[in-house]
């Protein structure tokens, strides 16, 4: 009796202090919400790892692929996390539409949450107006980064492909809009191309068709010094090998990332032992790149933007919550990016009122 | 035994979907409160559209999948109202009052439409639903700005003719809900909501009662009879989208007032499909509908969608794999409600043919 009691108090000693050094971790939960890996794997992944270097106190859900139609779904799943006492931030990214009306509830019901979200669909101001912070990569100022770039890389006109529900989007109509003042400045042309919109009746396969079917014929008639730009994700792994194919200019993504779209096109397997590796990731395209003889025509961001947002979203929130951290100061915000992604960011303020930030990193020429 | 029997074959949907919803609650292990408040949230969001689709089921045009054109309707006169700056009660009277003119005559040119196309109603409703979704973007994304004058720095983009993708509803959010609300821990019953939903069923429960409802369904179960005895079919037909239209315009609008923001290329896309789902996992048919099964088929459509994506996550320990559990599903139960009512109908007819030819 007195050996089974005192093995039964090793155990729960042995066990006890496993749950502490687990929960030790962080004293409270953060909620953590992203799409699955057929909408963006990366968002999926960057949730994975922040999982285990916070096991037991980031509790990650997925938001429905058919956020659109669901968006009643994407409400649920976030308003869930308000409802566990010990969740103390909620990390939203992508910010899907549903988002805003939901960090609405989660006010309502728990004033002392943290609202954070990556990559708002939803109109600045609403989302803002709402979220303590929000990142959104600087869609303003990239309209007239791209186009240097694209000039730079020796583009004489850039294939601008989006579609009319996209082009609602304010964000996305001024970055149009500044690259076209660009691009007139520097005297090269942008030429809009219309793409069937992959929430429409073809879906996303006949967005992708059109694009691997669209790109040599625009190099048949402008050429081949033409750069591709499109604002819809699941156009960029079509595009990358359509551009290579055709030898024409791929400037950068829509949410630019060594991860969107280059693996796949080129083949690269990311085995286990790199998933989110990179240097290694930007070694390989390199060398791929190089391979098929389009070194200088092809290029990305340094950093994968998206886990940039999800990995500086869940360190921002512990940050708010332990030490009261102040998002208002955006100098403060980027050196708390800095510090916990290693990722140099530069931020602007998107307008004054609220924590809409807008984000620019450094870009790479395979 | 054989009443049990047939009570079940009849009831076969709602039972196999009640029974998943069941097993999902078990694994969810979801706190109790949490899918009471999504529960009353989502009926008091989609009871009102759901009842929308009754009246056209009745007079035999099927399950009404341009209810999307209603939608459109409210959504017109949301913009409108945002724009006037409504709020409250009173501005969501007006603009309901404002929506019923314009989901009257889109009511009155799908009846038309629908007219010209009996028997192939459901295909031809969906269709119009993705024309007429071409048109409004057409008017909203390109035409306001630039040949209808519309300057008003919040609804417009800034740079291009168009209005934003998203708008704030704050001054009509709860406009309705908010009246009279009764709390349970986090749950609040929007007490007003529920009392118009259960109008519109008594309503609809009346309805078929008087002379017009008795020709609606006259006209659904043989249109060929209804004319010979003098009933006028198309009109009768016309007037039945017409009520389903104005009906789904006011549902739309109880549906957006409770989640405050617009999204305005995107909010009505899954009205229909998503209505006439829930319709069909109550057990209804495309020729036969009743409010009870309305009801229960939203409860119970919703009440998956609330504890699916947990469940499969706590059963499949992925979050991504919870929700391809909820998809398959809820669409899989949805595939084999037609499926069962298609053989129940073969069935039912081969033995009155095996009847026939017996006598």
């Amino acid at each position: 009796m007195k050996k089974r009691l005192s093995l039964l108090l090793a155990l729960v000693l042995v066990f006890g202090l496993i749950g502490a050094a687990q929960a030790a971790s962080l004293p409270f939960k953060i909620g953590l919400i992203t799409g699955t890996v057929s909408q963006g794997e990366e968002e999926y992944q960057a949730a994975l790892q922040m999982v285990d270097r916070y096991p037991g106190s980031v509790i990650h859900v997925t938001y429905p692929d058919n956020f659109m139609q669901e968006q009643e779904t994407v409400i649920g799943q976030i308003v869930q996390f308000a409802m566990d006492p010990q969740v103390k931030a909620i990390v939203v990214c992508q910010g899907v539409p549903g988002t805003t009306a939901a960090f609405k509830t989660v006010r309502e019901m728990r004033p002392d949450i943290v609202l954070i979200t990556g990559v708002p669909h939803e109109d600045p101001p609403v989302i803002g107006g709402v979220a303590d912070i929000a990142f959104e990569t600087d869609q303003l100022r990239r309209g007239a980064s791209i186009a240097q770039l694209a000039y730079q890389m020796g583009a004489k006109k850039i294939l601008h492909y989006s579609f009319p529900r996209h082009m609602s989007m304010e964000l996305l109509a001024v970055r149009y809009q500044n690259m076209k003042e660009e691009a007139a400045k520097l005297g090269i042309e942008v030429i809009d191309v219309t793409a069937p919109d992959p929430m429409g009746d073809a879906g996303l396969p006949g967005t992708q068709q059109f694009i691997l079917e669209d790109i040599p014929r625009q190099a048949a008639i402008h050429g081949t010094d033409i750069a591709f730009f499109g604002t819809n994700c699941g156009m960029m792994e079509p595009a990358i090998r359509a551009s290579l194919e055709a030898g024409i200019i791929f400037p950068e993504q829509c949410c630019p990332s060594p991860f969107h779209g280059y693996p796949g096109a080129l083949g690269i397997e990311v085995d286990e032992e790199h998933k989110g590796d990179v240097a290694w990731i930007l070694e390989q395209i390199k060398a791929k790149v190089a391979d098929m003889g389009r070194s200088g025509r092809m290029a990305t961001w340094v950093a994968p933007i998206n886990m940039v947002f999800v990995e500086a979203g869940v360190e921002l929130a512990i940050k708010a919550v332990q030490e009261g951290m102040d998002f208002s100061d955006a100098a403060a915000v980027e050196a708390a990016i800095y510090e916990a992604t290693g990722v140099n960011l530069s931020i602007n303020r998107y307008e004054e009122g609220y924590n809409y930030y807008l984000v620019l990193a450094d870009s790479i020429i395979f | 035994m054989n009443q049990i029997k047939r009570l079940i074959s009849r009831n076969a949907v709602p039972i196999l979907f009640g029974v998943v919803c069941l097993v999902g609650v078990y694994f969810a292990k979801m706190p109790g409160q949490f899918i009471l408040m999504e529960i009353v949230k989502r009926m008091a969001r989609n009871s009102f559209l759901v009842l929308s689709l009754i009246i056209p089921v009745a007079a035999g045009m099927g399950l009404n999948f341009g209810i999307v054109l209603g939608a459109l309707a409210g959504q017109i006169a949301l913009i409108l109202a945002t724009h006037w700056e409504w709020g409250g009660i009173g501005g969501l009277l007006a603009t309901a009052l404002l929506a019923t003119p314009l989901a009257v005559l889109f009511g009155y040119l799908a009846g038309i439409l629908l007219n010209k196309a009996k028997g192939r109603e459901m295909i031809t409703g969906m269709v119009m639903g993705f024309f007429a979704n071409g048109v409004y973007q057409f008017i909203f994304l390109f035409l306001v700005g630039t040949v209808i004058p519309f300057d008003n720095p919040k609804l417009r983009i800034s740079t291009s003719p168009g209005l934003r993708n998203t708008i704030d509803l704050y001054r009509l959010k709860g406009a309705l809900d908010g009246i009279w609300e009764v709390r349970y821990g986090f749950t609040k019953f929007p007490m007003v909501t529920f009392i118009v939903i259960a109008v519109l069923a008594l309503a609809i429960w009346a309805f078929f009662r008087t002379k017009l409802g008795q020709e609606f369904r006259a006209v659904g179960q043989d249109r060929h009879i209804a004319a010979v005895a003098g009933i006028n079919v198309d009109r009768n037909r016309k007037l039945a989208i017409i009520f389903s239209t104005v009906l789904a315009a006011w549902g739309q609008l109880i549906f957006l007032q409770n989640i405050g923001t617009l999204n305005t290329y995107n909010s009505h896309e899954q009205v229909g499909t998503f209505a006439i789902a829930a319709l069909l996992i109550g057990g209804a048919t495309v020729t036969k509908a009743t409010i009870a099964q309305a009801l229960m088929g939203t409860f119970l459509f919703h009440l998956l969608f609330v504890v699916s994506p947990t469940a499969g996550q706590a059963i499949f320990g992925s979050a991504q794999v919870g929700e391809y559990f909820r998809v398959f599903v809820a669409y899989g139960i949805i595939a084999i409600s037609l499926a069962l009512h298609a053989w129940q109908t073969r069935t039912a007819a081969k033995a009155s043919m095996e009847e026939d030819v017996s006598a």
